[in-house]
């Protein structure tokens, strides 16, 4: 063996045993990521994360600390393996292959003797192999103690997670003295056929939820002999002189078998043999139809004639599976006492039964003119859904209903006024900023144009602005005069006063009174003439540099025009009225309370709770201050949940809170709490600035 | 709240007061406070005062009321002692209603006042149709209510679809409307009784939210 093979052996393996010990690292890293975000679900600090995002969170901090550590690692280049050779060797370093390796490894000499003296004087493999268990083993342990809390937090989650499913109980664990034909059982849920869903075991639960119309088998392990001795019976909960029923309990082999239907009301299966008693809470769900919002049209109107498309969507959600849906249009003719209505449907959808679909939008237009509509006839128009419930004669489920009426020609002469919309603007006139435009557009380009086509193109220009100007005009003298013409022969003592005068083409306002306007006995308004006057003679300015073919020089007038038309918009909004009515609000009258006295409301004691919601305050009370074992506390608070379910939701919600914090070991007091707030119909007060409230502990 | 004499809690009437500015025509709506005071009367239990208060903006005395009415359809320019007490009233948890009268996007009133509140308050954002302010005490599912002015085609013909607000700590410090409430709120509220739906209701909300957020 040379010397150069053998360090650069020894620096590959350093290299590798590097790689090897971060690896582990960042694996062991990913998996103590893991095994927090379980203890912290564990503890309650963070909702259950899904295995693959637990997983994936894992990989991204495993990779990350692998690559940070790679980035940091010094790499083991064949000087330091030779340093490395040289500490493992015996006795003390003399640096010699250090030295030979700086020097390129010359073949020949005493310096390359020396340095294979010292190689062959170190068992470098030996030194490998502990330097392999040094680096390895603490990250290797590491991995280990992760990888088993990671195993144990996982069932831990799974065990919980089999418990919460589906709702209601976690799995009963019954003292092994207990053990007897009803502990354990098993229970299998099959769901009606038209729901498409798959049976569930639900194993040794004490609460079932399932869907009305499921087959719900109870089985356990029977003893042998020919009789069972086991009953069964069924009632209703919310039914207090409802009547239990036998059930037929059966064999199959070892196992002994009852089987029920699911209703959509609660029941409790009681199972009793000599010794044991055991009941089983059914929370019957029921299929309710499917929920229908019409989206479009999204209000009533009336319609002028009766022809066009009226757009139709609904949007329609059902909590097992749609099977069809429309839009039903009924239309209403006649008047007095003779009607006559007919039903029309449009946009029928069906849904097949492979695959179910639980949210739909359903779109149709509705043609008017195809409907043979006459005036004064009514539409009304909704949407309609029925799932896949094999029941015929269900109930459907029905959006609003939006009405549209053809109006009747006559009903326009009555004293329904339509408000008038905004006059419409002489669009015959092109726009001073149009003119501008155009004019600055032409002067730009008239270097390039024969002048000639410059002087025709200019004098249109000039032709636009004189028609402009004429309106103008005639604004300016119809507020001052009433007259529609600015231009009709005014000269200095024609006897003509309007305030203004013509001199040279252009207007000037005159010096006394000059641009006012009264109005009866009030105030005389402001000068609201002065900026269109301006605007008037700049485009007097602006149309004869037109005429005479030079845009150039009509810009700036035109410019000065429309900036003076602006400041005109904005002087004319003026709002003119006579002094507001004070008005005082008679708050006595508006409130129909006579004259006030001053006094205000009182606080006042609570009422009384209702006799039922006060029963189950005391079922409730006396069970928390009772000694009740937690299997029939929790049992107890089960049934009493379905009870309140169809009444008392929130009552209900707060109770399976309370179950919920039982099987896992928490602290009830915040669910009944809630629970008992909710009988009593407190509502919590909100804490702010302005109410003072008290803040909520 | 206050007490009297013999200890008992007497509230203190809530007054609606319209801010007085220098610039442009603060009283353009002049019915406006009668009605909304009619509408608090009719629909809530709120003591409230039966005339409505004018309160000059650079005065003092604006910070005494809870809610401020501000309106117009000429330019605004704040005077420096108006910028000072409305920044003061802002602060001090007030809340400033702006209605454009012109119910324009782009008229001198929108571009001014909106260029005054941001010097005073910031800018102003549109303001969520989910916000409380919309089911405080009615409720209004698709935000603020469509004026007729709006429905029409006066001013920008457009039917605005939210209010521009400034918010803070979760209160509306300023409310900005280019629906011209002020056209649909000032008429006498004796005719409130020719209304098949009255079109103040959001009115009252705006004093609750003012009241007791």
């Amino acid at each position: 063996m040379t010397s150069r093979p053998s360090v650069g052996f020894v620096a590959r393996q350093l290299r590798h045993i590097a790689r090897i010990r971060h690896g582990l690292m960042a694996v062991a890293s990913g998996m103590a990521v893991g095994v927090i975000a379980s203890l912290m679900h564990t503890m309650g600090w963070l909702a259950a994360p899904e295995s693959i995002w637990r997983v994936g969170a894992a990989a991204i901090v495993a990779a990350s600390v692998f690559a940070w550590l790679r980035i940091r690692a010094i790499g083991a280049t064949p000087l330091v393996a030779a340093l490395w050779i040289e500490e493992q060797s015996p006795g003390a370093p003399d640096f010699s292959l250090v030295t030979w390796v700086e020097e390129g490894c010359p073949s020949e000499g005493a310096l390359a003797r020396a340095a294979h003296a010292r190689l062959a004087a170190t068992d470098v493999m030996a030194a490998i192999r502990q330097l392999t268990y040094q680096q390895c083993a603490s990250p290797l342990v590491f991995l280990i103690g992760a990888l088993l809390l990671w195993w144990r937090a996982e069932s831990a989650s799974v065990s919980d997670a089999a418990s919460t499913t589906p709702r209601a109980m976690p799995v009963v664990v019954e003292p092994a003295d207990r053990k007897n034909v009803l502990h354990p059982w098993d229970i299998e849920v099959v769901p009606p056929s038209y729901a498409m869903r798959r049976a569930e075991r639900l194993g040794d639960a004490s609460s079932v939820r399932a869907l009305a119309g499921s087959r719900l088998v109870v089985s356990g392990a029977a003893p042998s002999g020919d009789t069972l001795p086991l009953t069964a019976t069924v009632r209703a909960i919310r039914s207090d002189s409802g009547q239990a029923v036998a059930l037929p309990v059966d064999r199959d082999g070892d196992r002994w078998l009852v089987r029920t239907t699911v209703q959509g009301i609660p029941l409790a299966m009681v199972f009793a043999n000599d010794t044991v008693r055991r009941q089983l809470v059914i929370e019957g769900v029921a299929d309710t139809v499917p929920r229908v919002t019409l989206q479009a049209p999204i209000r009533d109107s009336v319609f002028r004639t009766a022809n066009g498309t009226v757009p139709l969507a609904a949007a329609i959600t059902d909590d097992i599976g749609l099977a069809n849906a429309l839009f039903e249009v009924v239309i209403t003719s006649g008047e007095g006492e003779r009607f006559t209505v007919r039903t029309v449907a449009v946009g029928t959808q069906r849904w097949s039964m492979p695959a179910l679909t639980r949210r739909a939008t359903v779109r149709a237009s509705l043609d008017l003119a195809t409907l043979g509509l006459q005036p004064g006839d009514v539409l009304h128009v909704r949407a309609m859904a029925r799932d896949h419930h094999p029941d015929r004669d269900r109930d459907l489920g029905r959006s609003e209903t939006r009405a549209f009426r053809i109006a009747r020609p006559s009903e326009y002469d009555s004293v329904a006024v339509e408000p008038a919309p905004p006059p419409a603007v002489d669009t015959s006139l092109i726009s001073q900023r149009m003119l501008l435009l155009l004019t600055q557009k032409l002067d730009r380009r008239q270097r390039a144009m024969p002048r000639p086509e410059v002087i025709r193109e200019s004098q249109r220009l000039a032709r636009d602005q004189a028609r402009l100007r004429l309106a103008v005009g005639d604004v300016v003298f119809q507020r001052l005069s009433g007259e529609s013409s600015a231009e009709h022969a005014h000269s200095a003592g024609d006897g003509h006063d309007h305030g203004v005068e013509l001199q040279g083409g252009k207007l000037t306002l005159k010096s006394e009174g000059a641009g006012l306007l009264d109005e009866g006995n009030d105030a005389p308004v402001i000068a609201i003439n002065q900026p269109l006057l301006e605007a008037y003679n700049a485009m007097w300015d602006a149309g004869r540099a037109l005429e005479q073919g030079d845009p150039h020089a009509a810009i700036p007038p035109m410019q000065r025009a429309l900036e003076a038309i602006e400041r005109s918009r904005a002087a004319s909004r003026l709002y003119l009225r006579g002094r507001p009515p004070q008005v005082i609000v008679d708050i006595a009258k508006v409130r129909l309370t006579g004259r006030d006295t001053g006094s205000t409301a009182s606080r006042s004691a609570r009422g009384a709770l209702p006799a039922p919601a006060a029963a189950r305050d005391r079922r409730l009370m006396t069970w928390l201050t009772g000694s009740l074992a937690p299997a029939a506390f929790r049992d107890s608070l089960a049934l009493l949940r379905i009870e309140a379910l169809g009444d008392a939701p929130a009552f209900a919600s707060a109770l399976g809170s309370a179950i919920d914090a039982l099987a896992a070991g928490r602290d009830l007091t915040p669910s009944l709490v809630r629970a008992r707030r909710a009988l009593g119909v407190v509502q919590g007060v909100v804490p702010s600035q302005w109410t003072r409230g008290v803040p909520r502990q | 709240m206050s007490g009297d004499a013999r200890g008992v809690s007497i509230a203190e009437p809530f007054v609606f007061a319209t801010a007085q500015y220098e610039s442009g025509d603060w009283d353009s709506a002049p019915l406006v406070p009668a009605n909304v005071i009619d509408s608090i009367a009719r629909y809530t239990n709120l003591p409230v005062r039966p005339q409505g208060v004018i309160v000059p903006l650079a005065s003092d005395a604006a910070l005494q009321y809870p809610l401020l009415y501000l309106t117009g359809h000429l330019p605004v320019r704040f005077t420096a002692a108006e910028r000072q007490v409305l920044t003061r009233y802002l602060d001090r948890g007030g809340l400033l209603f702006v209605d454009d009268h012109n119910h324009d996007v782009d008229g001198a009133f929108h571009k001014t006042i909106r260029e005054e509140i941001r010097r005073v308050a910031g800018p102003l954002v549109p303001l969520a149709n989910t916000h409380e302010l919309y089911r405080c005490f009615f409720t209004f599912e698709n935000g603020p209510p469509t004026t007729s002015h709006e429905m029409n085609g006066w001013g920008d013909n457009l039917v605005h679809e939210q209010l521009d607000a400034i918010v803070r700590a979760g209160r509306i410090r300023v409310l900005y409307s280019n629906k011209d409430y002020s056209s649909e709120w000032s008429f006498h509220p004796d005719n409130k009784r020719f209304l098949s739906v009255d079109n103040t209701k959001f009115a009252v909300n705006l004093v609750v939210y003012a009241l007791t957020r």
